[in-house]
């Protein structure tokens, strides 16, 4: 419980106020310091630079082109990761066989950090546009199928009950009780590979290196110097995440609306 | 593979009746049953591994795609050997531990504030926001121009990785403990310290926990971003410089560590989190 | 004399929606030192606000309320609180829990085991202190939370519904403890309930209130001596007449439609 008895009615506006005033405090520091020549300018460059240098990245068609790619990659490798999560995550829930056989292994793997497998996708299959997009399906792929099981597990025994009672044969168990009550943890999970999945896109474009792309966007800042390329790759990436959440908090909101926001 | 394990039953249980012992059938079922799992464990590999040799032998891959598996078996024995495999699992821990240190206490007193003061909480959220959107990754290249490529560096960059989600579940934790128990404590005249010490943070663990677990998750995850990145040694490093020359097996025995030390760390907070949450209820 | 509690023209209001609700209107009532007041109403009457603001736990209020003749300020651990919830904390034991009340007592730490056991043994929980709450019944973590109400030795104790969310063989047996334990304490005690049986059973005084403003309706004096039956003539007779008086105090429900026939007009043959 908060302690300091604010009255939530009071709250709406200042709290607006309040919450505004660390990142317009910071804006202010960093343009003041990008100005007092303390620093080099290429390394902390003034907010007018970084907005120029956004406007002329969009207005030439960059910044949008390498957006498209970025999320092109993003959103295909999020369906094939999704689906197969999907797919894995329902075979591992359902059928003890393969819950026996598998489940430990996946839980084996899971614990290797995501992005130690990039060393080993980028041997298998290279740096292009696969070796990229089954990066990003991996990414997609775990919280599903984490999430489908849980959901699954979480079945509760009385509905099993319920379908014995009215003889439900293997099938209806599946369709009629497992599958709705598990639809809030797949939509859960669903939700988490689109965050993953975009996160696992910069860091495929970072790691794989060449070609456009948000991520590639940062690395050529980085490597030309331009500190206002990379700030405009770290607040487009930010951004488009933030999107993406909301996007799917709100998809979720719609598909399972008896749950608590 | 069923028929034999029928058989092998029968012709115990056929055995263990002509000796007409009942403690000795009782024994062997238990271990049968505790052997079950770990046997049905073996199926994929059993399965994997001759396909794997099988594919080596006949050379259906090239080598650098598919080394056999005796050579990463000999490569992992040999870094263990020359003490390379403990060096480097050594630093990458050490970064690991005190990154997800560092990280962690800020993010338990930030968290702590904004659960309990709802004015700290207006100030700091949407920054905190906007910076929990940027992932550790994209903090590198900023954070390398200012702190370099040291120790530091990845320090930092591992500290703000496990921050993040300490600080959603610490506050959503300590937000959550339900007023009824802080009434509890004033008709006790508990001061607001004892109302904290007392009341809200032992409710609040639960949450700080999933918090504490995510944020090593994050922090594994970071060092290894971290160390592909801008490292002469870890983990992370030994992936790199596999992959540069090719050397699969390297890779491979890297990633396996990094999986088993994650995991090893994980398992230990789980056993803190379990000894302090000997009240929950078994299962929940 | 201790555990003395004068309410002088206790009037309180909400903002609901923004409008003003009054809760409670004009209360004025003298509970004595060692009495049992039972306190009935149906929902709405301002039975359980009226609880908090003899506790303490909320104020603004018009009027006055004096505990030995100080106005009351807040909570104080003179004024011991049950809830319809026990409210145990769930990471704590039995023992634990109890003995959280003694925390800001100014006693000793041995004094504080001997008055932790004390109460363990007051309330029949011998061998379950080191129990977590989880583990307990609801009449036992109910039990837990009386200890833990008197632990302090306040000199009143205010329960509210504390057995509301019990069984009703659960709650009998609940009833018959907290007689005892008041025989055994002497000290002044205030119970709300819906139940009138139970005030019945338990108080010296029933004080029934009536909704929309809350307010005092009429005080019936149950002069029954103690250990009480629930058979005895006279609690039977008190507690018709309390629930004919509360009869009294709802609007007529409204005559119920026979068929739906009676609400759907038939359209002309």
């Amino acid at each position: 419980m908060a302690l300091d008895g604010i009255s939530p009615e009071a709250r709406l506006p200042t709290g607006f106020l309040r919450g505004l005033a660390l990142p317009l405090g910071l804006l202010t520091l960093w343009e003041l310091s990008s100005h007092s020549g303390l620093f080099n300018q290429q390394f902390l460059p003034p907010l007018e630079k970084v907005a120029s240098t956004a406007w002329r990245e969009w207005t030439n068609g960059e910044l949008l082109s390498d957006l498209i790619v970025s999320l092109r990659r993003d959103l295909t490798g999020f369906a094939i990761g999704t689906g197969i999560g999907i797919a894995v995550g329902l075979a591992l829930g359902l059928s003890r066989t393969f819950d026996k056989i598998f489940t430990r292994w996946f839980n084996g793997l899971k614990q290797i950090a995501l992005l130690a497998w990039i060393p080993l996708i980028s041997i298998w299959f290279g740096f292009d546009e696969a070796a990229k997009i089954v990066f990003v399906a991996l990414a997609a792929a775990i919280p599903v199928i984490l999430n489908i099981v849980e959901g699954i597990r979480l079945t509760s025994q009385k509905s099993i009950e319920v379908g014995e009672v009215f003889k439900f044969n293997r099938r209806q168990v599946i369709v009629l009780i497992y599958l709705p009550s598990a639809l809030p943890s797949i939509l859960t999970g669903v939700h988490l590979a689109l965050i993953y999945s975009w996160l696992a896109t910069i860091g495929a474009e970072y790691f794989m290196a060449a070609g456009p792309g948000i991520g590639g966007l940062v690395i050529a800042g980085r490597e030309r110097f331009e500190m206002d390329l990379v700030l405009l790759g770290i607040v487009v990436l930010g951004v488009v995440g933030f999107a993406l959440d909301r996007l799917a908090s709100w998809l979720e909101h719609r598909l399972v609306p008896w749950r608590r926001p | 593979m069923t028929s034999e394990l029928t058989i092998a039953r029968s012709i115990g249980r056929n055995v263990l009746q002509a000796r007409g012992s009942d403690a000795l059938a009782d024994w062997f079922r238990r271990l049968w049953r505790g052997a079950l799992p770990l046997l049905w464990g073996l199926v994929f590999p059993a399965i994997v591994l001759p396909i794997w040799f099988a594919g080596t032998y006949w050379g259906w891959l090239p080598q650098q795609i598919l080394p056999t598996p005796s050579e990463v078996w000999s490569t992992l024995l040999d870094m263990l050997r020359s003490g390379e495999l403990k060096m480097h699992t050594t630093i990458s821990l050490l970064r690991v531990v005190y990154g997800f240190a560092a990280g962690t206490a800020v993010g338990l007193a930030l968290g702590a504030a904004m659960g309990l003061s709802r004015r700290v909480d207006d100030y700091v959220r949407p920054l905190f926001t906007a910076i929990a959107q940027v992932p550790a990754l994209a903090w590198i290249p900023l954070a390398m121009l200012f702190l370099g490529i040291g120790e530091t560096l990845k320090i930092v960059v591992i500290a703000k990785a496990a921050f993040v989600p300490v600080v959603m579940n610490t506050s959503a934790g300590i937000r959550n403990v339900p007023l009824e128990f802080a009434e509890v404590g004033d008709t006790f005249k508990f001061s607001a310290w004892q109302k904290l010490r007392l009341v809200v943070l032992p409710g609040a663990i639960p949450s700080i926990f999933t918090g504490l677990r995510y944020g090593l998750t994050h922090a594994w995850i970071a060092l290894v971003s971290v160390e592909l990145v801008a490292s002469s040694e870890g983990l992370g490093y030994l992936l790199v410089w596999g992959r540069q020359m090719f050397w699969l097996d390297t890779v491979l025995v890297a990633m396996i560590v990094i999986g088993l030390v994650g995991f090893a760390t994980d398992k230990l907070l789980a056993k803190i989190e379990q000894h302090l949450q000997r009240w929950r209820i078994h299962g929940a | 004399m201790s555990g003395h509690l004068d309410v002088q023209h206790v009037s309180k209001r909400f903002q609901v929606d923004g409008k003003p609700i009054e809760a409670l209107s004009d209360i004025s009532l003298s509970i004595q030192p060692g009495e049992f007041v039972s306190i009935v109403g149906p929902s709405g009457c301002g039975k359980s606000t009226l609880l908090r603001l003899l506790a303490g736990l909320d104020r603004g209020f018009e009027g006055n309320i004096l505990h030995d003749g100080k106005p009351i300020v807040g909570t104080s651990l003179d004024r011991g609180i049950v809830f319809q919830e026990p409210r145990l904390f769930p990471w704590a034991t039995v023992r634990h829990n109890i003995g959280l009340g003694l925390q800001n007592a100014p006693i000793g730490r041995t004094q504080k085991e001997e008055m932790i056991e004390a109460h363990v043994r007051l309330v029949g929980l011998q061998g379950f202190e080191r129990a977590y709450p989880h583990q307990l019944s609801g009449g036992m973590a109910q039990r837990a939370a009386i200890a833990r109400g008197l632990v302090n030795r306040p000199q009143i104790l205010l329960l509210d519904e504390p057995f509301g969310a019990l069984d009703a063989m659960t709650r009998g047996k609940m009833q018959i403890e907290l007689q005892q334990i008041w025989a055994h304490e002497k000290i002044t005690m205030v119970l709300v309930t819906h139940d009138v049986d139970e005030a019945v059973f338990l108080g010296d005084r029933v004080i029934v209130l009536a909704p929309r403003p809350g307010r005092i309706s009429r005080i019936f004096e149950v002069t029954t001596r103690r250990p009480r039956q629930r058979t005895d003539d006279d609690l039977i007779h008190v507690r018709n007449e309390i629930l004919l008086a509360l009869e009294a105090q709802e609007p007529k429900p409204s005559p119920l439609a026979r068929s739906t026939g009676d609400l759907i007009e038939r359209p002309a043959a």
